[in-house]
């Protein structure tokens, strides 16, 4: 065997052959050179091998516009073959090939004996990310069963002595709300669950049950803290047991943990972290339960959660944050006078990892409290704590353009449509994004309201404001070239340049232009079908694409976070496997065709 | 002149007409990778345990045409020699008679040109076989890849020292090293050196 096609068998759609295929392709293929500018086949021909890319790439373009690219493990000409059609596309070595090259009556022969080989070229590439996801989703299984007992799981426990009274005990158990009862002997603990008390219910009589001490359950089965949660599980499920008693080195109770939440913990940590958001009496505790939310975004990322439900519950989990902070931090006076806005990413509740802070602050109108100030930097200065970084654009409360009053921003508005210049187109945008998270909210329905009249009486300004989706280009172009335009970051493209803002800001200005009052960008584009302006394949498709670029780039950040890196945009290439780069493209693509859509809709070509 | 003289003198000594092939002048387009795994490194002392040969034609590999022979083996291999080319004793299970597997090598290559990776060793351990089975050796024409390394690159740096390890060559022609060491994919890894070395027009510096 030869081992070129070895590495074959580990990627997609090859690892759905067995060996006796192996075998077929090697007596039939041969390995190819092509020096660079090699055209292997032109527009309009039928393709007479499938080309397996060893080294080397390829590049597949239509009239000059590049379609795609093909590095080492990529297939291409399948589908041609497969339908026997000719190609749309010309194809053309753009770094010098090594390849394999299949006889296409071998692969329609493989194609025929194994469906799901044939299944493949044809997938979807949400069914393609799918696929993806399965293998991904073991790998932090492992690691969450290493987790260990702290007391964040832990409800409080409730003892009390062993001649105590049954009744007593009871009532003292009801008061304290916990699960179960702890009892304190001379020589050990024992615990009084649901089970005891039906025995107590049905025996009461004959047995003479008096002391709490007469129906527990003793010596109870405890652990200590630190106890991998991968052993509480297996003593739980042993002993066949809902409740079991935490202590400490020197035997102090210190809780009680239940089956429910250490499944629940098991399988997502997220309700945990609300609630202890939502139970938070101090900017301390706050602080503490955001510190929680990086775990549960690689927990959930491992487990294949698509990251639009990630975002979404980070978000939420913000929103209840920053409530809490605006409750704790701004005087009770400002409440029901000013509001806090969140904007750009945050405002859009797109932020996963903390990346930035965005914010501002509406005034009610002739409102200026003396201590403001103080105030507001006191606010950003918990968000550093939490490990927030400051917004390199400023946009903060603490800069006074983003802490006005209502007539202010209103001429800002007014400002910004009437001469669309960089800062101007900018602020707007980052502005459509505002989320308003505490405070008075009406202050903000009021000003976005007024931004939406202003924008509906001035049309031509949409074509001002969609044109920066042109701003960059898509690194489709790059993926072969990148390598000698940035040396920093070889083999890597930023992905927030190269796809992500267009296809924010493109979503952006079509929901600007329909009044959509959405922030988020998957439901702007769910909306954009709901108005009419989108049909559902076409909003479905840029659904997929938003989400597997969004996963890519949460995965590359994870993986810098956990390497200590710093957190940007770009994702490296190489690291990626074939399927993933293969989905990465066409996301892609469908951002180039919704960007010529968007080009197209507001005239883009006519302003300049 | 000289070299037709000794290729007369070798022809007169064939005594197998049946390979007479070998000696065929109409030119041949294509070429013959090939590499030997060997029981040690000496071609007087040591014995052959198989062949990986290749053609190339063209631009081509023509690995759908390749040849991989197991030759059965009359003493243990060593344990030393194992840990160099991993080939053990069970792998040798569909191994043919030495004369066997060398007929079949000859009728491969036919009077194609040879190349390889310190090809002088291969060709002196086919030679051992051949010289008393038919009384010749290798008449075919033979071409070192290292030397065509070594030419393209001491244009670019003609004081430099020029490291003619295999897996340097690889690195520096950027090919694909392969994981599996047998004679057939050494063979395939020499074949795509090769095949580079021809059509690259210039060479990397360092």
């Amino acid at each position: 065997m030869i081992a070129l096609l070895d590495t074959l068998k580990s990627h997609l759609p090859f690892s759905l052959l067995d060996d006796a295929a192996f075998k077929t392709i090697e007596a039939a293929s041969q390995i190819a050179y092509y020096p660079q500018d090699t055209v292997l086949f032109s527009e309009g021909e039928i393709p007479q091998v499938i080309y397996l890319v060893i080294k080397g790439a390829v590049e597949a373009t239509n009239n000059e516009d590049l379609i795609d690219v093909y590095h080492s493990n990529d297939v291409f000409a399948a589908i041609e073959v497969l339908k026997n059609s000719a190609s749309t596309e010309t194809y053309t070595v753009s770094e010098e090939l090594i390849c394999y090259e299949i006889p296409s009556e071998t692969f329609l022969a493989l194609t025929k004996e194994y469906p799901e080989f044939k299944t493949y070229f044809f997938s979807s590439i949400a069914e393609r990310i799918d696929m993806l996801k399965e293998k991904r989703e073991n790998v932090k299984a492992a690691e969450m069963m290493v987790a260990r007992v702290d007391d964040s799981l832990l409800h409080p426990g409730c003892m009390v002595d062993a001649d105590t009274d049954i009744l007593e005990a009871l009532r003292t158990l009801e008061n304290s709300r916990a699960s179960a009862l702890i009892i304190k002997n001379e020589y050990g603990y024992g615990i009084v669950t649901d089970a005891d008390l039906r025995y107590y219910i049905l025996h009461k009589e004959e047995d003479n049950l008096r002391k709490i001490s007469q129906i527990q359950s003793y010596p109870v089965i405890a652990i200590e803290e630190d106890e991998l949660l991968f052993n509480v599980l297996l003593t739980m499920t042993e002993h066949n047991i809902k409740h079991l008693p935490v202590f400490d080195e020197r035997k102090t109770l210190l809780g009680v943990l239940d089956l429910t939440d250490l499944l629940s913990y098991l399988s997502n940590q997220t309700h945990l972290i609300a609630m202890q958001m939502q139970k938070a009496e101090n900017i301390e505790e706050v602080i503490k339960a955001s510190e929680r939310i990086e775990i549960m975004v690689s927990v959930l990322h491992a487990k294949g959660v698509k990251s639009r439900y990630i975002a979404k519950m980070v978000s939420e989990i913000h929103k209840k944050m920053y409530a809490k902070l605006f409750e704790f931090i701004f005087p009770e006076s400002w409440h029901e006078r000013c509001t806090l806005l969140l904007l750009g990413s945050e405002g859009r509740g797109e932020q996963i990892l903390r990346t930035d802070q965005d914010n501002a602050i509406i005034f009610e109108e002739g409102f200026e409290p003396e201590e403001k100030e103080a105030v507001l930097l006191r606010f950003i200065e918990t968000l550093d704590k939490i490990g927030f970084p400051r917004c390199q654009g400023n946009v903060m409360v603490i800069n006074p353009e983003w802490s006005k009053d209502l007539a202010g921003y209103k001429s800002d508005i007014r400002l910004w449509i009437a001469s669309p210049d960089y800062n101007g187109l900018m602020n707007m945008a980052i502005f459509y994004d505002t989320y308003a998270v505490a405070g008075n909210i009406a202050l903000f329905k009021t000003l976005r309201d007024y931004l939406f009249e202003k924008v509906q009486a001035h049309k031509e300004y949409l074509s001002y404001f969609a044109r920066s989706v042109e701003s960059f280009e898509s690194p489709l172009g790059f993926f072969s070239r990148f390598v000698s335009s940035d040396k920093k970051h070889k083999d890597e493209i930023d992905i927030k340049k190269g796809a992500l803002f267009a296809l924010i800001h493109g979503v952006r200005a079509l929901s600007l232009e329909h009044t959509i009052t959405k922030t988020n960008t998957t439901e702007r584009i769910k909306e954009l079908n709901n108005v009419g302006y989108m049909n559902k394949e076409d909003a479905h498709e840029l659904l997929e694409a938003l989400e597997i670029i969004n996963t890519l780039r949460l995965h590359a950040q994870l993986e810098k976070l956990e390497n200590e890196k710093e957190m940007d945009n770009y994702i490296c290439l190489r690291t990626l496997g074939k399927l993933e780069r293969d989905t990465l493209k066409e996301a892609l693509k469908t951002v180039e065709q919704f960007k010529k859509r968007v080009a197209y809709h507001f005239h883009l070509a006519a302003v300049s | 002149m000289f070299g037709s003289l000794k290729r007369k003198w070798n022809r007169k000594h064939l005594t197998d007409e049946r390979f007479a092939f070998l000696f065929d002048e109409t030119a041949s387009d294509e070429v013959v990778v090939f590499d030997c795994e060997t029981t040690g490194l000496n071609p007087k002392k040591d014995a052959l345990i198989s062949i990986g040969a290749v053609k190339i034609k063209g631009n081509k590999i023509l690995t759908n045409e390749s040849l991989h022979l197991y030759i059965e083996q009359k003493e243990q291999i060593s344990a030393k020699s194992i840990t160099i080319h991993q080939i053990r004793h069970c792998d040798l299970e569909n191994a043919i008679p030495l004369e066997e597997a060398i007929e079949t090598f000859l009728h491969y290559i036919g009077n194609r040109t040879l190349a390889g990776y310190f090809l002088e060793f291969d060709v002196a351990m086919i030679n051992k076989y051949i010289k008393p089975m038919l009384g010749i050796t290798l008449p075919n024409k033979q071409e070192e890849v290292s030397a065509i390394y070594y030419d393209k690159k001491i244009a670019t740096i003609p004081q430099g020292n020029i490291d003619l390890r295999f897996d340097t060559i690889l690195d520096d022609l950027d090919l694909p090293r392969l994981q599996a060491h047998d004679a057939l994919n050494d063979a395939v890894m020499t074949a795509m050196i090769y095949l580079k070395l021809k059509h690259v027009g210039r060479l990397k510096r360092i």
